[in-house]
């Protein structure tokens, strides 16, 4: 019997796609992983995706500065031995910062009506930050405190891995609390008013020069968390992040549509998802390749993303 | 009220307003006239801050607003009605009334002034949970009136209420605005339909080409023969 002789071998992926029982376990429990790390690029995701709603401008800077804050977090274990929530809130802390200077550089005093402008001017600051990293750590990667490694919850024939469980908690306590704050308060009234139409929220008496500096730290803390988020799961922290997570960030908040949050948090969880589920099946080196497949296919039948905002500007 | 003097607005090197001059008395409806392209809404856009004129001055009981950003003329006590009423067309229409109430703190008065909103628009009363986006066109006008009054305005500036609707609509939008009058609300009027404003304001400016060539009361505008051919659509006898 084929599936008899393969019961305990070592998966090889070019062994074809005979799939016995132990491999469908590993691969549930590979997706399973990639949706709980899927949380991180959800994150970064809705970061790009409310700045797009305020601004309709892209902010390409924003996943390097999210590395950027996880790093300025690596200081505070420096010293001590930080607790667990400690080193997170300073990501998140070091990210609002970043996010205020991003803003400053990058928006504030950029000509806002040519599209090009501040596309540039982000682009910059991604290699800026990029380079600071670089400097300062000589290129080399730091560890990064995993948080619950050592924890493994047994559930049947699965297991989960306790730092990944983390980090998906953490992420959803943060899509909470953002949601909260963008449909429970003031800001998050003014903020969607400033997305839905600026003329009329400025007649409203709503500065849009402070709720745009004030998105920008709200999502720069978002992106600090999803910084050390990263720098959890994975074990370290590397300069070669920015750029991947950049583009994860950016076929997430396309696919999950453009200024839908609902959109970025489902697309981050799916493209999590999948990215274990290609890796499983068809090798890590072609990983990114169907990624970048699926993104061409919604750009081609669903360029509005999945969850398409009717309301344009206008 | 509201005195507006020599005030140049330009986009680029192009003047819209050429050195307007007006004003606005107190407690009585202003209509300013004025074909396509007159400046009437620059005019509009320039008292809320919104463009920046180049100079002159504009003046509410004494105080200037020139060079203040929309959000302080907002706190200044003067509200605008946009042209094409601009809604937020994904927040419901109790959501569009909060954010005309951003600037004030006084929440249980805020809750109050919904409730009069509501009782003065029971159309919107009905609607309150519906995004204002699926409003007709009509109820959307009145939610753009409701959520200017919500900053409590001293001079409510109002920006074609009657564009793109149909008629019996902007009958009931015109009461509506000889109603607000009637309370004590100050109203600064930007209108092409003559005919509806002749009913409701006090006085009258006409713009033409960035400049006010005709200031006067409904009687001499009726009597005017010029502004009769091009606004009125006189029916001359012979």
């Amino acid at each position: 019997m084929a599936a008899r002789r393969h019961c305990n071998r070592v998966y090889v992926p070019d062994s074809g796609f005979v799939v016995d029982y132990l491999d469908l376990i590993d691969a549930v429990q590979s997706v399973a992983d990639g949706v709980l790390f899927g949380a991180t690029y959800a994150l970064l995701g809705i970061g790009f995706t409310l700045i797009f709603g305020v601004m309709h401008k892209i902010n390409l800077s924003f996943a390097a500065a999210s590395i950027g804050a996880a790093y300025v977090s690596l200081l505070i274990l420096a010293g001590f031995k930080a607790p667990a929530i400690l080193v997170f809130l300073t990501a998140a802390l070091a990210g609002g910062v970043i996010g205020a200077l991003v803003y400053l550089v990058g928006f504030k005093f950029i000509p806002l009506a040519n599209p090009l402008a501040t596309l540039m001017s982000t682009v910059g600051l991604l290699l800026l930050i990029d380079e600071i990293i670089v400097h300062s750590t000589d290129g080399v990667p730091l560890n990064y405190p995993a948080l619950f490694s050592d924890v493994i919850i047994p559930a049947g024939p699965f297991n989960i891995r306790g730092d990944l469980v983390f980090v998906f908690v953490l992420g959803c306590v943060c899509m909470a609390v953002l949601l909260t704050l963008l449909y429970r308060t003031k800001l998050g009234l003014a903020t969607r008013a400033v997305s839905q139409q600026p003329v009329a929220s400025q007649l409203c008496g709503i500065s849009i020069t402070r709720v745009n500096l004030l998105t920008f730290v709200i999502t720069g803390m978002v992106g600090g968390i999803a910084g050390a988020m990263t720098g959890a799961a994975i074990g370290m922290l590397s300069p070669l992040l920015s750029l991947p997570l950049t583009v994860k960030g950016l076929i997430v908040t396309v696919i999950g549509g453009l200024g839908s949050i609902p959109g970025a948090i489902i697309a981050g969880l799916v493209v999590g998802g999948l990215e274990n589920f290609f890796q499983f099946f068809r090798g890590v080196t072609e990983r990114d390749l169907y990624i970048m497949l699926l993104l061409f296919a919604f750009l081609v039948f669903k360029p509005g993303g999945l969850f398409a905002t009717s309301a344009g500007r206008d | 009220m509201l005195d507006i003097s020599d005030l140049v607005t330009a986009y680029g090197k192009i003047e819209a307003l050429k050195g307007v001059s007006l004003h606005v008395e107190s407690g009585r409806i202003t209509c300013l006239l004025g074909p396509n392209g007159a400046g009437k809404t620059t005019l509009m856009m320039s008292i809320a801050g919104i463009l920046q004129p180049r100079r002159g001055s504009i003046r509410l009981e004494g105080d200037e607003l020139l060079g203040l950003s929309p959000a302080r003329i907002v706190a200044k006590g003067v509200a605008l009605v946009p042209e094409n009423r601009l809604v937020f067309p994904q927040m419901s229409v109790q959501e569009n009334l909060y954010a005309g109430a951003y600037q004030r703190a006084d929440k249980a008065a805020v809750e109050a002034d919904i409730e009069r909103m509501y009782g003065r628009f029971p159309r919107l009363k009905e609607r309150r949970e519906q995004l204002a986006g699926t409003l007709s066109g009509g109820e959307q006008q009145m939610l753009a009136v409701a959520r200017a009054l919500m900053s409590r305005p001293r001079v409510l500036l109002m920006d074609e209420p009657s564009l793109g609707l149909a008629p019996m609509i902007v009958a009931e939008i015109f009461s509506i605005i000889a109603e607000l009058n009637r309370d004590g609300t100050t109203i600064f009027l930007v209108e092409q339909n003559a005919h509806m404003a002749l009913q409701v304001a006090h006085q009258f400016f006409l713009m033409e080409q960035g400049r006010i060539t005709f200031k006067g009361t409904p009687g001499q505008l009726a009597e005017d023969e010029v502004i009769q051919r091009a606004y009125l659509g006189a029916r001359r006898a012979g």
